[in-house]
């Protein structure tokens, strides 16, 4: 049987399932030197040169890295061959990634802050010092006002998981990750539709591609943007919805500049068109979609007509790409996507998507969407140190998941709700904010509103590499080590268990996050929960139960794991066990138990949509600083359709005023035929107010001085294109 | 064909999406200082007017050309086409800094450091191809767009996928054809901006080519003439001397 999630995602959430070690591992040591440990490994000769395998951390996609080492110093990344998220390439971020941890502005000794805060004025500090004032004011925050006065935020590392062993050890329910900024709408529908986080995709005998705004040419996967370009060359039809010509579009067979916030028409249209011609895998759809006899009716006002007045694209084109969908079979995909925090009713088009794959029976076929890991490989019985149970958290949480939003899952939560509650006070007031490699002060809506309520909080700590927005309003910073610097724990791809280790000597004195963690928890007397003597004992308990041996791992990067294959059965996790199109768990907290339209806000006749998105040279708001990236970055800039430009007299290149409902940015205008006229789009990531990163400092300007906050109330997403602003010269 | 093996590139432009990590990797792979760069990515623009788009994006760097001008104009021999691999290279240790054969290059694919005082270009990651590696850019190329290999051997990659073209171009006109080994498919890169200009043989490297060589040529042989001269009289005298 092939049981399809929730399991371990191949993207994140790493999971340690599996029996725990009942001892510590015997014949635990300390670490040694990065150096000392390659040679042991033979990665690297007397003279210090040689070649490292370990994992990238330049985005989330986790490629493999062979790291080519001399005296001392990383000279070269390369993609592993053996990774597949690599398949021996890394993108521009993996390639620039020796610059981010060779940067001048790295934060290489614990900071404690000696002028007003966001002052950024800074003293250098012991981390015996650094160390002992947050777990002193961690401690006072616990005994004052309770643990859940004390937020933990943090998001994608693979130490993720001993933060979130700290967070619950402490007791607190609050937990900030910034997936309701990203990705909560696809999430939460394909866990409501299938019972799975994130479905795989599968290109080898891909036919069509729908991409619904997922710009996968310049947000960056690196194997999924080679198996994409693959694809295509080899002559899959790719159709994209997106108001803006990316770079993605410019490889579309089709390019749809669709009107924002109406793909979820446009996609209920396709699905009209393919249930009422009778054009789905029946037989597929008949054995494992939920009200598969009412999904006609469901969608009847759906036709083709109905989706051109609310998409602008016109009915024919819909009609005629539903038909060339639903003939490709099988070997047609309509992509979940990722980031698709854009509207409130970014959830239902999401479940359109899911919709659509269920329709073309592409589950678990090399053509399709829904290829699921086995369970044999998500429960690979990993090890991990031995603990006591935590403590019963009874206090609601801040971000209202799930007593106001009650189909939120817990780890995904709403962040921009947290911001807002530390302002608000309610339900009760916070007064402590943990930061770990987050930057909320850049990332969530409003970033005035963000700052002010960092102005609230009696403490907050930051971890980090550098000094990036958050850290530059923090009371303590707390260096951690670069991705070359350190290990974190193994990372499952594909039946692999891969290493992230240091390939070099940490600089200064940074340190590995599982050791800041566990130096934490023990100061706040927690220290139970965090029963290994170092990272590589760590690792070691995680190996026990597998019988491996941690220096095999290092060597080969990896750990293969032998998996058994399904029988073919499928069963999916969610309560009727099917693809739940029709959802009895959405129905009964009070929502549209089918995808349904919800008709978003739009624009006056004087306004625009503000779109964001990604830039192929940048992850998130974190890569900025990098001199390698920062060299072939484009200048960000403010699109702008022509028409609209000239009509109000702006000229490319011009300075340009964007104002939003909650402020207002000075931008250097691109006029350009490759965006719709009722659209802006702002390079993302920019605006950065840290003095203490010199390159990044002074360049572009930041979406969050713009974003009004919009929350979803199914799924907890942020709705970032709803804002509309208006622009003129400045 | 002169040499053993003619190495060079193919350039998929419909697969090109601009990514630009062969642009960091040539960086860090060469080690070339900031704000240089070996190899370019041409972004051609926008063509049509929405929604009819297009856009190409056109990677380059030297072409390793059959006939290469920057050789030509080479005053120290540093320049050189190397006879197993028919890659376009300089001797950095030779190379005087002249910048003659940045001025020669049709392509504009060399650039002068001044802080070495040396030309710098692509030199298609020579070292790792002994090695039996691609060229940096091209192992980590994402959309499969550079393709590099030996043109004299029809089993290579790239001989391949020129056999197996429909379309393919070199970047060359009437006026200036060096014979580029850079062949490009799938793409609209006979434009503007992305063909060849004619060498630049500047007034410096006229009086160069014209006064100056002979002119130091003769300086340095006169010298030579005058210094033996002078050794062997010194010689003769010296031996005199000695014997008196």
């Amino acid at each position: 049987m092939t049981r399809i999630g929730p399991h371990v995602s191949r993207r994140d959430f790493l999971k340690l399932g599996g029996a725990s070690v009942g001892a510590l591992a015997a014949g635990a040591i300390l670490a040694p030197p990065a150096a000392a440990a390659a040679r042991k490994a033979g990665f690297i000769d007397v003279a210090g040169d040689g070649t490292i395998p370990t994992m990238c951390e330049m985005c989330v996609w986790r490629c493999g890295v062979l790291a080519r080492v001399r005296d001392g110093r990383v000279v070269k990344l390369d993609g592993n061959p053996a990774h597949p998220h690599s398949r021996g390439m890394l993108c521009a971020r993996g390639q620039a990634g020796l610059m981010s941890t060779y940067d001048p502005d790295r934060v290489l000794h614990p900071l404690i802050r000696v002028g007003p805060r966001g002052g950024g004025q800074f003293r250098q500090a012991t981390w015996e010092e650094a160390l002992d004032l947050t777990a002193q004011k961690m401690a006072e925050i616990r005994d004052n006002y309770g643990p859940e006065a004390m937020i933990f935020s943090s998001t994608h590392n693979l130490s993720q998981v001993q933060f979130e062993n700290l967070l619950s050890a402490y007791g607190s329910p609050n937990y900030g990750t910034q997936r309701s900024l990203c990705f909560n709408a696809m999430v939460t529908a394909f866990l409501l539709t299938y019972g799975v986080e994130e479905p795989a995709r599968n290109y080898d005998r891909v036919k069509f591609v729908l991409l619904t705004g997922r710009n996968l040419l310049e947000a960056i996967s690196t194997s999924e943007t080679a198996e994409l370009m693959e694809a295509v060359a080899r002559g899959a039809k790719l159709v994209v919805l997106d108001p803006r010509f990316t770079k993605t579009a410019s490889k579309a067979t089709e390019w749809i500049p669709i009107r924002p916030g109406t793909d979820a028409a446009f996609l209920l249209s396709m699905i009209h068109v393919i249930v009422t011609e009778g054009l789905a895998d029946c037989e597929f759809v008949k054995k494992y979609v939920t009200g598969c006899e009412d999904i006609p009716a469901a969608m009847a006002e759906y036709t083709p007509e109905w989706g051109e007045a609310k998409t602008g694209v016109p009915a024919a084109t819909i009609d005629r790409l539903a038909r060339e969908y639903a003939a490709a079979g099988k070997d047609a995909m309509a992509h979940p996507g990722w980031r698709t925090s854009n509207f409130i009713n970014s959830f239902q088009a999401e479940r359109a998507i899911a919709t659509l794959n269920a329709l073309s029976g592409n589950v678990l076929t090399p053509g399709g969407c829904l290829v699921a890991e086995s369970p044999e490989a998500a429960g690979i019985p990993l090890g991990k140190p031995p603990q006591p149970a935590y403590p019963r958290v009874t206090s609601m949480r801040l971000d209202g998941v799930p007593w106001k939003y009650p189909l939120v899952p817990l780890k995904l939560g709403i962040f921009q709700n947290i911001r807002e509650a530390i302002l608000s006070g309610q339900p009760y007031q916070a007064h402590g904010w943990f930061v770990s490699r987050q930057n909320p002060v850049l990332s969530i809506p409003d970033r005035a509103r963000t700052v002010e309520a960092m102005g609230k909080l009696d403490f907050i700590a930051v971890v980090d590499v550098i000094l990036n927005d958050t850290a530059w309003y923090a009371d303590v910073v707390l260096p951690e080590a670069s991705y070359l610097e350190r290990y974190d724990p193994l990372n499952i791809v594909d039946h692999k268990l891969f290493l992230r280790q240091p390939v070099i000597e940490a600089q200064g004195e940074a340190r590995s996050a599982l050791w800041i963690y566990k130096q934490l928890g023990e100061r706040l007397g927690l220290g139970e929960f965090f029963q290994y003597e170092d990272e590589e004992d760590y690792l070691r308990q995680q190996l026990a139960p597998l019988g491996a041996e941690l220096q095999d791992v290092k060597y080969k990067g990896y750990l293969e794991v032998p998996v058994e294959e399904g029988d073919g059965e499928i069963v999916f996790g969610t309560p009727s066990g099917k693809i739940e199109v029709y959802s009895e768990t959405l129905a009964g907290a009070g929502f549209s138990p089918w995808p349904t339209w919800e008709e978003p806000p739009a624009p006056a006749p004087d306004e625009f949509y503000l779109l964001t998105g990604k830039v192929g040279q940048h992850t998130q708001t974190a890569t900025q600083n990098n001199a390698f990236l920062h060299q072939v970055e484009d200048e960000p800039k403010l699109w702008i359709h022509p028409a609209a430009a000239s009509a109000r007299g702006i000229e490319d290149g011009a300075s340009v005023r964007v104002t939003s409902p909650i402020g207002s940015v000075v931008v250097t205008s691109l006029v350009t035929e490759g965006i719709r006229q009722d659209c802006l789009f702002l390079a993302p990531g920019y605006g950065h107010a840290s003095k203490g990163l010199r390159v990044a400092y002074g360049v572009g300007v930041s979406d969050s001085d713009l974003h009004v906050t919009y929350t979803d109330p199914i799924s907890g997403g942020q709705a970032l294109s709803q804002t509309f602003v208006t622009v003129e010269r400045a | 064909m002169a040499q053993k093996n003619r190495y060079g590139f193919v350039i998929d432009v419909a697969r090109c999406i601009d990514c630009r990590a062969c642009l960091v990797a040539c960086r860090v792979e060469n080690e070339v200082s900031l704000p240089h760069t070996r190899i370019w990515v041409k972004d051609q623009g926008l063509r049509g007017t929405f929604p009819d788009l297009a856009r190409e994006f056109v990677p380059y760097n030297c072409m390793h050309c059959e006939h290469p001008p920057c050789i030509e104009v080479c005053t120290s021999g540093a320049t050189f086409k190397d006879p197993d691999n028919g890659l376009v290279l300089v001797d950095q240790e030779a190379c005087i800094g002249c910048g003659l054969c940045v001025e020669a290059c049709p392509y504009d694919a060399r650039y002068l450091d001044p802080t070495r005082g040396v030309v710098d270009k692509c030199t298609g990651c020579v070292h790792r191809v002994e090695r039996g590696e691609e060229p940096a850019c091209v192992a980590t190329c994402l959309g499969g767009a550079r393709m590099f290999g030996d043109f004299n051997d029809p089993t290579s990659e790239v001989s391949q996928a020129l056999a197996r073209a429909t379309q393919v171009r070199q970047l060359v006109t009437d006026e200036v054809d060096p014979d580029p080994n850079i062949y490009y498919l799938n793409g609209d890169v006979m434009q503007t901006g992305l063909l060849p200009r004619l060498p630049r043989y500047t007034t410096a490297e006229t009086l160069w080519r014209g006064v100056a060589i002979p002119a130091v040529i003769a300086g340095i042989t006169l010298s030579f003439l005058g210094q033996a001269v002078a050794f062997t009289k010194q010689l003769i005298e010296g031996e005199q001397e000695f014997e008196e």
